[in-house]
């Protein structure tokens, strides 16, 4: 049999069948939970993810939702089969959502439902959902400042939740006693024992269809062909080990930097991806337990595969993570993990300096490096409470082959934002500017994306603000000779006389006031200097780049009002080399 | 508006009405007489000016009916203009004026990408460039007060920049101008004041919504296509007088409706879907007339294949849609890859499965079919113009699925031996199959793929696809319609009549349909039926002004209300009836949370909050074209008859089959194997189905053995 065919036992057209299937089945699932969940940060937001494991628990097939969940799964399987192999039988399901476990943080409760056929699993479907509250000391259970995992909320080994098709009244009656609003969550776990149902009806079908034997032998093929794809493509990259480091400016509880060091090193046909190096654990709830360093270190290289691999873990049988424990990317408990996500970026942050090492032709700069959130509570005039929760996404860094993206969602992630109007509508505050920064995409051959402005004006008497931002201190890097994009920052009171607020706030906010933010902006790929004077020109014309910054960054005179480039004095600054001219 | 009135109440009595679909590849135009015949042409659509193609089609079935120009008493009219426009970037110079502070809310959009894991994304250009999005000073609260009265000097201050730098078109959009639209209004007076030739758009004329960016969008594709639209109208008017027409144009509507001209060229973000809606409209005629009110309408053709649905009679509407270029992906997961246009719009999921669409095995030895395309020109394989890439077509060939000799009625000749080595070569070779099977193969995934497109419309919108009918159309609709309904479990499928120029007729039975919308966001307790009366009496005085400017008296108009409703909390919504007699809260949540339960599996007995207040304004007029009693033209029913070998399942050997025209139902039903051919389509029928002739000229197929 020729060489690229799909493996002996597999027939290719069956195996292409299967595999649309697969890919539209998960997408049913993840639908499901969107038909039949409760809250708006599932509904609306779409903070939850939905995939397709086989017999073993190796994801097989992934919904587009969040892609930075799907990592962790593997940790998760293990968790659940340590405690339950053999002992699971059809109608039931088990949740789990301890980090320590291979959970990712308390809010998000996985739930695994087994597929028999035969007596034997077959297939699981496994739904994530991002919880509107799992208790703990603050509403939302988000906390950035918690300083140990107790204080987060309530935490779920693997049990089951449903078993034999009838729900768990104890674990149930726990559940709804120790969140804020029982009634979404269990809401939203009954959303995802539904969208696991219709996942395991659908499994049934191809398997009544094709067979229970040769379904699992397609599945066992899918991930072999995601796993030879992968393995060729590494098998072309560079041999060697391949570093990189970056930081979150600090945890918000002390102003030290949190470094996050990797070591990529490339064998015959596969990775490891060493995090030795990199900070201890620290107070603050930024730690990001071993399978979210995981998923985000999968995805990262996922990123950076050419064509059509499937999503599936394939991929990740090529890859080795590991993080010294008792590191910010392997705490031990009771570490608090709430606000990981932020460390998630920049694990994605650092993976992709590494890999830019070794495919330069395919990774961006950096971009803004994760949402900043602005949470401001408080109450209404008629004394009910009112909480926003925002969340300001950012941009991409340039590219290899162009700019970068302006107003976008982090890679890892595929949130939307929440409109002007409608936030107005909802809570006390007026947003006076959402729009782009101009000169804060990092100088390149390729240009970072711009960062995003977005000022809110409170019309309570008072309210709480929570904000946390990152890349104050620390700016997106630039790759191959491109400068790093502009910092973020927050600020308080008007433009003439506004006072500069730290990177983590936790302060009152007062009636008029008015709070700005600014995204950061990405990095830049390769020297300003060799930017095509009529790109620079281009971004004077529309108003992304000053003319004075054209002038002193990329070495290109233009005329602000008409936007034509002076070829003899850009030949001029130019030729004076990079350092003269700014 | 008299001689309107005259031309209309013509085309109902005597004329003859003209249907015309404008395609990537043909110009399909249907000539329908009172009596119900039917006369059809084909034509190659001509892409720098489509009024040429147009004219070249009407020219020729007029032709060949012998019907004077002078009789032809309206035409509809299915057009690409406005999609091009914007697929091309061909728009106006377009200018953007905003509130203070807002300028990058077009360019912003909602932040998400379509797909996962891709670093080389392009996130699509706004259609106006920061230079020309201007801010105007001014502010007006959520609930509609004014913050900051309007500084016209900065409004004076844009139109003056826009005029310098030679824009032709503006939008204006203001944060909450869907809560009082007075500043933009007069924003908009002063710039027509003060820069005559602007074509200004403000949002609120559009569909004053919530959601800035979705407004701002909506408005600034209205602004961008305005030219091209009108000087195509105007051309397409000249060119038909030169023929001796003089009846009006009507434009199809992406919400399956028609506008007249009038309509097309002050608010043409209604038709930029105005390509798929007619094979919509004439399924949601057709239904009810048959026994099957609710259908799947399923539409294949050379690069795409499309599903809706229709339930009790009328298509299934989303208020927004993302336009785009290419393949809609059937997954709702994936939005941040076209134009945001907030207007009511048949649902349609999209797939990249045509006959064009190209089989091919990826790096990692899976068979690959679509969304690449060969389209029309070069084709297929089989076309012989120069690709040698198997398509979906040649699989067809290779099966005896297709006549070996020509398509399109003789007109377009074949040779299966290119289809045979274009597949042995690129798929059956790789993978060790036979090149009958690699040709199942490719008809087998490409027929999962429109499955899905199925499943989008249907089971993730919790409906169930067997309790519904298919029915197919389009060049490759009949051809795959009864294995993709067995995958489904769907029993009944339906071949609409002269099925490959059904979106021309489809047009030929189209109402006039005109959306309106106003918002009214409070708590449904809070909603007294005072509050209301005089928004929907607001909603009739447009729906009323619009279809009279149309021809149409008080009794032809059907007014059609709905709210929108949410749960207090939720950011989306659902629309629901709303009787014309009257509001009352009780009966609308009841109405609501009803259709939240059929959506979405459950009930929630949460507070309810009203947003919208909808209405469709429907045009009705006897003498549209019901299928009820067609008749077709000689030429549109030539066929061949006999028997060729037939490969209907893979491993099993190719059987000889009956060819017959479709004549041959009137004497009976047809037991499969069989392929039915006609003038455009290719009816299959595999073992175990069966077909008979149904009324309004229909096949209907019982597909026997389905597999879910």
């Amino acid at each position: 049999m020729p060489d690229h065919s799909p493996g002996a036992l597999a027939d290719p057209i069956t195996f292409a069948v299967v595999k649309n299937a697969m890919d539209a089945i998960v997408d049913e699932v993840a639908y499901t939970v969107i038909r039949t969940a409760r809250s708006e940060i599932v509904k609306d937001v779409m903070d939850y993810s939905a995939a397709i494991c086989d017999a073993h628990g190796e994801m097989v097939a992934q919904a587009k939702t969040i892609a930075q969940h799907l990592g962790a799964i593997p940790e998760a399987m293990q968790a659940v089969q340590a405690r339950w192999g053999g002992k699971l039988s059809p109608g039931d399901a088990v949740v789990m959502n301890d980090p320590y476990l291979g959970g990712m943080h308390l809010p998000d409760i996985f739930m695994f439902l087994p597929v028999f056929r035969d007596g034997a699993i077959l297939a699981w479907i496994v739904v994530i959902c991002h919880h509107t509250d799992v208790g703990g000391r603050v509403p939302g259970s988000n906390a950035a400042d918690s300083t140990e995992i107790y204080q987060e909320g309530l935490r779920i080994p693997p049990l089951k939740l449903f078993s034999d098709g009838g729900v768990n009244e104890t674990l149930e009656s726990i559940i709804a006693l120790n969140v804020r609003v029982p009634d979404r969550v269990l809401g939203d776990l009954r959303a995802q024992y539904a969208a696991c149902q219709v996942g395991a009806r659908e499994i049934q079908r191809l398997a009544d269809r094709y067979g229970t034997r040769q379904l699992r032998a397609y599945l066992a093929e899918l991930l072999d062909y995601a796993e030879r794809m992968t393995r060729a493509e590494i098998a072309t990259w560079p041999k060697g080990t391949y570093t990189f480091t970056d930081h979150i400016d600090s945890d918000g509880l002390s102003d030290a930097p949190v470094p996050l060091t990797v070591a990529i090193t490339v064998h015959e046909d596969s990775l490891s991806v060493d995090w030795s190096g990199s900070s201890p654990q620290v107070r603050a709830a930024i730690n990001s337990t071993l399978s979210f360093t995981k998923s985000n270190s999968f995805l990262s290289v996922r990123c950076a595969l050419r064509g059509e691999v499937p999503n599936n873990a394939g991929v990740f049988r090529c890859i080795h993570v590991t993080a010294p424990e008792g590191s910010v990317l392997n705490p031990r408990s009771p570490a608090p993990v709430a606000a990981r996500a932020l460390t998630g970026y920049r694990v994605m942050d650092a993976m992709f300096g590494a890999l830019a090492q070794i495919v330069p032709d395919l990774i961006p700069a950096a971009g803004e490096g994760g949402n900043t959130v602005v949470c401001l509570g408080g109450r209404h005039p008629d004394n009910t409470p009112f909480i926003m929760v925002d969340m300001i996404s950012g941009c991409w860094g340039g590219r290899p082959d162009q700019d970068g993206i302006e107003a976008i969602t982090n890679p890892s992630q595929n949130l939307s934002n929440t409109p002007v109007e409608v936030l107005e509508r909802q809570h006390p505050v007026r947003v006076e500017e959402y729009a782009l920064v101009p000169d804060s995409g990092g100088p390149g051959r390729f240009r970072g994306g711009l960062g995003l402005a977005r000022s809110y004006r409170l019309l309570a008497e008072e309210a709480i603000l929570q904000l946390r931002a990152d890349r104050l201190v620390f700016p997106p890097y630039g790759l191959a000779g491109g400068e790093p994009g502009g910092r973020s920052g927050n600020w308080l009171g008007e433009a003439a006389e506004r006072r500069t607020l730290p990177g983590k706030v936790t302060m009152t906010m007062r009636r008029g006031e008015l709070l700005t933010h600014h995204q950061a902006g990405g990095g830049g790929h390769g020297e300003p200097w060799q930017r095509a004077p009529e790109a620079v020109a281009a971004d004077v014309w529309n108003g992304k780049v000053t003319a004075e910054a054209a002038q002193a960054r990329y070495g290109v005179v233009v005329d602000a009002a008409t936007g034509a480039v002076d070829r003899m004095a850009t030949q001029a600054l130019r030729s004076q080399g990079r350092g003269e001219g700014r | 508006m008299g001689t309107v009135d005259a031309m209309r109440a013509e085309a109902m009595t005597g004329g003859a009405r003209i249907g015309v679909d404008v395609g990537g590849t043909f110009t399909d135009v249907v000539l329908a007489l009172r009596g119900g015949q039917l006369h059809i042409s084909k034509v190659s659509t001509t892409p720098a000016d489509p009024s040429l193609g147009v004219t070249a089609g009407i020219a020729a079935v007029l032709a060949e009916s012998g019907i004077a120009p002078a009789a032809v008493t309206e035409v509809v009219h299915g057009t690409t203009v406005a999609s091009n426009t914007i697929l091309q970037k061909a728009g106006a110079r377009t200018g953007l004026l905003t509130t203070q502070g807002f300028r990058d809310v077009l360019e912003i959009g909602r932040i998400r990408t379509p797909g996962m894991f891709d670093m080389s994304w392009k996130k699509p250009e706004p259609l106006v460039p920061r230079r020309w999005r201007l801010e105007a000073v001014e502010r007006i609260a959520a609930d509609g007060s004014v913050v900051r009265p309007l500084d016209e000097a900065s409004v004076r201050a844009a139109a003056a920049w826009f005029q310098a730098e030679g824009v032709q078109a503006v939008a204006v959009c203001f944060i909450n101008s869907y809560a009082n639209p007075a500043h933009e209004q007069r924003a908009v007076a002063l710039l027509r004041e003060a820069a005559p030739d602007l074509l200004a758009t403000a949002s609120c004329e559009v569909l004053p919504e919530i959601k800035e960016y979705e407004r701002t969008s909506t408005a600034v594709v209205n602004a961008y296509i305005l030219p091209n639209m009108r000087g195509y109208l105007s051309l397409l008017s000249e060119r038909l007088a030169q023929l001796g027409i003089a009846a009006p144009i009507q434009v199809m509507a992406s919400n399956g409706g028609m506008v007249g001209v009038a309509t097309a060229r002050e608010r043409p973000v209604f038709v930029v879907g105005s390509g798929p809606a007619g094979g919509v409209a004439g399924a949601a005629r057709i239904g009810p007339g048959i026994g099957s009110p609710d259908l799947i309408v399923f539409d294949m053709g050379g690069t795409t294949a499309k599903a809706s649905i229709i339930e009790a009679g009328q298509p299934s509407l989303v208020t927004e849609y993302e336009f785009r270029d290419g393949i809609s992906s059937p997954s709702r997961f994936t939005k941040g890859a076209g134009y945001m246009l907030k207007v009511p719009a048949v649902d349609i999921a999209e797939v990249g499965s045509g006959g064009g669409s190209i089989a091919r095995i990826d790096a990692g030895g899976l068979l690959v079919v679509g969304p690449e395309s060969a389209g029309g020109d070069p084709g297929p394989a089989c076309y012989g113009r120069g690709n040698r890439r198997p398509t979906v077509t040649d699989a067809n060939m290779v099966l005896g699925l297709l006549n070996p000799e020509a398509l399109a009625g003789g007109s377009l000749p074949v040779n299966p031996e290119l289809s045979r080595a274009a597949i042995e070569q690129e798929v059956a070779r790789p993978l060790g199959l036979s090149v009958e099977a690699a040709a199942h193969g490719i008809r087998q995934v490409a027929n999962v793929n429109m499955a899905r497109a199925i499943r989008a419309v249907t089971v993730e919108r919790g409906r169930d696809p067997r309790d519904l009918a298919l029915m197919a159309f389009g060049g490759g609709g009949p051809l795959h319609a009864v294995e993709v309904a067995r995958m489904l479990g769907i029993r009944r499928v339906l071949v609409a009549p002269i099925s490959g120029v059904f979106s021309a007729a489809g047009m030929l039975s189209a109402e006039a349909a005109h959306d309106f919308v106003q918002p009214l966001l409070a708590p449904l307790d809070a909603v007294a039926e005072g509050d209301v009366a005089p928004v929907l009496a607001a909603l009739r005085r447009q729906g009323e002004a619009a279809l009279a400017g149309e021809g149409y008296d008080r009794a032809e108009v059907l007014l059609r209300f709905a709210a929108d409703l949410r749960f207090q909390g939720q950011s989306s919504q659902l629309t629901v009836p709303l009787p014309e007699d009257g509001f009352e809260a009780a009966a609308l949540r009841d109405g609501f949370r009803q259709a939240y339960q059929d959506t979405f599996g459950y009930r929630p007995e949460e507070p309810v909050e009203l947003v919208n207040l909808r209405l469709t304004a429907v045009g009705v007029a006897a003498g549209r074209l019901d299928f009820t009693s067609l008749s077709l033209a000689p030429s549109a029913l030539a066929a061949t008859a006999g028997t060729r070998l037939v490969s209907f399942s893979r491993g099993a050997p190719a059987v000889p089959t009956p060819v017959l025209p479709r004549a041959a139902l009137a004497s009976g039903s047809v037991a499969g194997p069989a392929i039915i051919e006609s003038y455009d389509t290719t009816v299959v029928l595999p073992p175990g189905s069966t077909a008979t002739a149904a009324d309004s000229g229909c096949i209907a197929i019982d597909v026997g053995v389905t597999d879910a």
